[in-house]
């Protein structure tokens, strides 16, 4: 049995990549089984996914521990999520970066494949969604799938959704992504530092979960509390708003689900700790002045 | 606030007595919707609010779902609340139940227990309330009146202590108690006020100082809570103990905690009962006295929580133990046959379940005795029946 982590962002399709693995595996003779696992589900959360493959029947249900292959939707992940916990010795992360694996900085220098997914998607789908080229990453990386298996789940998956000509398109993404999958060690020596968590035991816990603003060990926690979760650190793309074009009617500042944009002499502006990059400020402006573009991290 | 109101004797519905044991602990708020055969319940605090004998804040709402929803709110923001309702009504609630129990607002609703349709109908039957078991409310049935006023009054004391504050629903059986009038003596308003204290909750919904409750919680933090209400209502048991005795006391009126015991010192058999059955039981229980049969009974008060050491003595001592459940869950047996043979297990002494007055038929004192006499024929090892259907046509007891 082998097993693959999947760290992806709400919104970006982990939890379809983790399946359609697990189908193409599937459709080679083998067992799979595939699952998500959502925190709060919010769109640009950070959330994790799950496959198993063997060639009987999968009896356990716990998430995965010491995964073979871990899979980086979103590079931005590395900063906030320890990736390579539990990673097998001779195990494989496969990232979506525009970076060599000699480029990417791990904590421990791993075998490491990357390709620019999101560069892929943007060119044969128009849109950054990377969850069906990482596939053909996956699969030239672990080289336990053929690219062809994957192309047909894809086809089976995506195409039954989206229509043919979409599934077609997405199994030229997972191809092109085959194709340009480079495979080396990563560096290391980027220490990750986890979050401290806040786990009260029963005689911390108040009584009936009511919480007021809380110091904890996790920082503040409760009311108030979302000052200090910085959410700009969820972001891939960006959001640049030209004041010239932009006509003050507060569409944006009034669908931002974060409550990041605000009015200033008139104009709109947001607040880079809090946005996370979802788009939608751009998609309702009637004026066209916003434009999102990739972001790209140190 | 409410007006004085001196210690006096009336003759009362069970609904009244319910009622007025809400008004007199000092609910502040009361959010209800009216069903058969709790109608009366809302009517009468209607009157009291009416009439300015209490200043509680009346909320009409249009459905059960909403009245709890509302109680939940007014709890939560630190008022004594207060509701009522009934079969099909407290099916509604079922979910706005498990927030109440999780958020540890100690919410009082007497519940007229009635039938759950299918078909419909509108007497006695447990299969309202005892579905609710795994919600965290606490769970009692009255034998009387004069309990239904004095257990509301208690269930503010229990619910609203630091160790268990959870809700609680004082039953009482439909039209059998809800609608009969019997003398009942109410304590004045003073007595209440001092004996009950005001309710300071542990925390409150307050704009000065915000609070969330109720918020998103991930598998990090939910377990611990549920140990937290599995331990509250585990406490109950010993606050319950305390409160009527200390009740007891205070006002004359003696419940004995979680079950009574009636003749059981020397008795060869037990009969354990809920509800008004209890008092039908009693008499049963002296007549065959006068017979030379050593029976007793047991009235069990509360079904959450469960007394499980109590009856755990009393089968050290009996012959044999039935129980009467006027609720089936199918497929097992009797709720509270179910939760006995859990307590007692490890006891050898046979355990039986009769089923008796379902859909409101009426129990008689014909019915009780042929439980005791297949009790005594279980001590000797001549029937080894265990769930047993009293008076249902077509099928042999
Ligand atoms: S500012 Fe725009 S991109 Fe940023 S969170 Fe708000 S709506 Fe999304
Ligand atoms: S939606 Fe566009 S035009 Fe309207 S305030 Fe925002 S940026 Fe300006």
């Amino acid at each position: 049995m082998y097993e693959i982590r999947f760290h992806g962002r709400g919104g970006q399709g982990g939890k379809m990549a983790a399946e359609a693995y697990a189908l193409a595996a599937f459709l080679e003779g083998n067992y799979a089984v595939s699952f998500p696992f959502f925190g709060a589900e919010r769109r640009g959360a950070p959330v994790k996914a799950f496959t198993r493959v063997d060639d009987k029947k999968i009896r356990i249900k716990t998430q995965v521990y010491e995964p073979d292959y871990v899979v980086v939707l979103d590079e931005t992940l590395i900063e906030t999520q320890d990736v390579l916990e539990g990673l097998k010795k001779d195990g494989t992360v496969i990232i979506n970066t525009q970076r060599k694996p000699e480029e990417v900085r791990l904590s421990k220098p791993v075998k490491c494949a990357t390709v620019d997914a999101t560069g892929i998607a943007l060119e044969v789908l128009g849109r950054p969604i990377t969850n069906t080229a990482i596939l053909g990453a996956l699969a030239r990386a672990t080289g336990r799938v053929k690219i062809e298996s994957v192309e047909q789940a894809i086809m089976e998956k995506f195409g039954a959704r989206l229509g043919r000509e979409s599934g077609e398109k997405n199994a030229r993404a997972a191809r092109m992504a085959y194709e340009q999958t480079l495979v080396g060690t990563s560096q290391g020596g980027k220490e990750f530092v986890p979050r401290p968590q806040w786990l009260p035991d029963v005689h911390e816990m108040p009584i009936g979960g009511a919480i007021g603003t809380m110091k904890t060990e996790a920082g503040l926690i409760g009311i108030g509390s979302f000052v200090e979760n910085k959410t700009g650190d969820w972001r891939t793309f960006i959001p640049a708003i030209d004041k010239e074009k932009c006509i003050g009617c507060r569409f944006c500042w009034f669908y931002c689900p974060e409550g990041c944009i605000s009015m200033v002499e008139g104009k709109a502006e947001v607040n880079y700790d809090y946005c996370k990059g979802c788009g939608i400020c751009a998609h309702e402006c009637p004026a066209k002045a916003i434009e999102m573009t990739r972001e790209v991290k140190a | 606030m409410i007006q004085k109101l001196e210690r006096k004797k009336m003759v009362i519905t069970g609904d009244y007595a319910a009622a007025y044991g809400g008004m007199i602990s000092g609910a502040e708020v009361v959010a209800a919707y009216p069903i058969t055969p709790q109608t009366l319940i809302v009517e009468d605090f209607a009157t009291f609010v009416n009439d300015g004998i209490t200043d509680a804040e009346f909320i009409m709402v249009e459905s059960e779902h909403s009245a709890m929803s509302a109680c939940i709110a007014a709890q939560a923001a630190g008022a004594r609340t207060f509701t009522a309702t009934s079969s099909q009504g407290l099916a509604l609630m079922h979910e706005m139940l498990f927030i109440a129990a999780s958020l540890r607002l100690p919410i009082v609703m007497p519940v007229v227990n009635r039938t759950v349709a299918a078909p419909i109908g509108i007497w006695c039957e447990y299969n309202d309330s005892m579905p609710q078991r795994d919600t965290g409310w606490m769970q009692m049935s009255c034998e009387d009146n004069q309990e239904v006023l004095d257990m509301v009054i208690m269930s503010y004391k229990i619910a609203e202590h630091r160790d268990v504050l959870l809700p609680i629903m004082p039953c009482l059986d439909a039209f059998i108690l809800s609608h009969t009038v019997e003398p009942v003596e109410a304590p004045s308003s003073d007595e209440v006020a001092q004996y009950l204290g005001k309710y300071e909750p542990v925390a409150k919904l307050d704009t000065e100082n915000p609070m969330a409750i109720g918020t998103f919680a991930p598998p990090e933090y939910i377990q611990e809570l549920r140990y937290h209400n599995h331990m509250a209502m585990e406490n109950a048991k010993r606050v319950i103990r305390e409160v009527t005795r200390d009740f007891a006391r205070t006002f004359g009126h003696d419940y004995h905690g979680l079950i009574e015991e009636y003749r059981c010192d020397d008795a060869d058999v037990v009969l354990i009962t809920i509800g008004t059955v209890t008092g039908t039981a009693r008499e049963v229980v002296d007549e065959l006295r006068e017979r030379g049969k050593k029976v007793g009974l047991v009235k069990l008060r509360f079904y959450r929580p469960f007394p499980r050491e109590e009856l755990q003595k009393i089968a050290e001592r009996v012959g044999a133990i039935g129980v009467y459940d006027r609720a089936v869950s199918f497929g097992s047996g009797g709720p509270m046959f179910i939760e006995t043979r859990h307590a007692l297990y490890g006891h050898s002494i046979p355990i039986m379940n009769f089923l008796a007055g379902i859909g409101g038929r009426d129990v008689m004192k014909k019915d009780v005795e042929k439980m005791f006499e297949m009790l005594l024929e279980a001590k000797e090892g001549k029937t080894s029946k265990e769930i047993v259907w009293i008076g249902t046509r077509g099928v042999t007891p």
